[in-house]
């Protein structure tokens, strides 16, 4: 993917989405990927410390020049804070 | 009274193992039932799914679940449910099942469900035989929903809930880039559940759409895809407030 790191925004993006999904590493289908300035800006949300750290790595390896801001945070799994009523 | 827990998107691996068990652990006092919503695993293979079974088997409440896209990624989604059924947690394909909850009878209906997008917007069963075959399954999926939900007749259920891992409706994409709607859920899932009384729709998929949303017959739609939820599961109260006679049911 080092060719990406000079192409348009959109196929930047694009190619770090199918990266981020198809790189068994990660497997992530629902982290936001968008460009601003000369950076890749990642959001959304993941299961684990880990995995949030993945989507780093994984893009470090493939665009070692591009800076990466990872905004992923990790998924809150306490117990319900109250219910809804469905009548 | 009959409360809902339900929650989807859990992913487990080896890397979340146990990090919701302390909640479940206590949620027979906040639930009667847990019903989960697809993607249990991250990529559908069988040690992941022994950590999903570890991590959901054994509950004070049953429960019941349905697989997602990532469930089928490792191809051995027949696999990964019967060795979540030999754990008691029941995997629906197109199937209904009855629970008694405390003198009343929640009945539930599962299907993984496919993409296909919301009327006016969406593929259609033409051209190409992969355009076909991606319709089919769509239409397939949501013909087997419709007959599961049929079979939970007012005689048999007091409460019905359809669940689904894709989306019945576009209301709970919100969030969601519109232009991947057609790969959250399809039409025909809520022609299904409208078609059928059904009480509650519950369905994951979408980590960024919102949670609340309703069929175009009227039935109330829960995302509950645990990035949109934040929470380890939720509660849904639902009261059985119909006579059954009231209740339009229909096999067609």
């Amino acid at each position: 993917m080092s060719e990406s790191e000079s192409c348009a925004p959109e196929y930047l993006v694009a190619r770090v989405r199918r990266a981020l999904a198809e790189d068994p590493r990660t497997a992530e289908l629902g982290v936001l990927v968008d460009v601003r300035g000369d950076r890749l800006v990642l959001g959304g949300s993941v299961a684990t410390e880990r995995r949030r750290a993945d989507l780093t790595a994984v893009l470090r390896a493939a665009l070692p020049d591009v800076p990466v801001h990872n905004d992923v945070r990790v998924v809150i799994v306490d117990g319900p804070d109250g219910h809804e009523e469905l009548r | 009274m009959i409360r809902v827990g339900a929650v989807g998107d859990v992913h487990m691996a080896e890397d979340n193992r146990g990090r919701l068990r302390p909640a479940l652990d206590r949620i027979a006092e906040h639930a009667d039932v847990l019903l989960l919503a697809g993607d249990l695993t991250k990529h559908g293979t069988l040690d992941e799914a022994r950590v999903v079974a570890d991590e959901f088997a054994d509950l004070a409440v049953p429960v019941i679940a349905v697989l997602g896209n990532h469930d089928h990624h490792g191809d051995v989604p027949g696999r990964i449910a019967a060795l979540l059924a030999e754990r008691g947690i029941q995997v629906l394909d197109g199937e209904s099942v009855v629970v008694p909850v405390n003198g009343r009878r929640l009945g539930v209906a599962g299907v993984k469900g496919f993409g296909g997008g919301f009327a006016g917007r969406c593929a259609s069963a033409f051209g190409e035989p992969e355009m076909k075959a991606f319709v089919h399954r769509t239409t397939e999926a949501a013909d087997r929903l419709r007959t599961a939900l049929a079979e939970l007749t007012p005689e048999r259920a007091d409460v019905t809930v359809a669940l689904t891992h894709y989306s019945p409706v576009a209301d709970t994409l919100r969030g969601e880039p519109p232009e991947i709607y057609p790969f959250l859920g399809a039409y025909q899932l809520a022609e299904a559940i409208d078609a059928t009384g059904t009480d509650l729709a519950l369905h994951g998929h979408a980590h960024f759409g919102c949670e609340r949303g309703v069929t175009p017959g009227g039935v109330r739609v829960r995302n509950v895809a645990q990035p949109v939820i934040d929470a380890a599961y939720r509660v849904y109260r639902v009261e059985p407030d119909r006579a059954p006679a009231d209740r339009i049911r229909s096999n067609s």
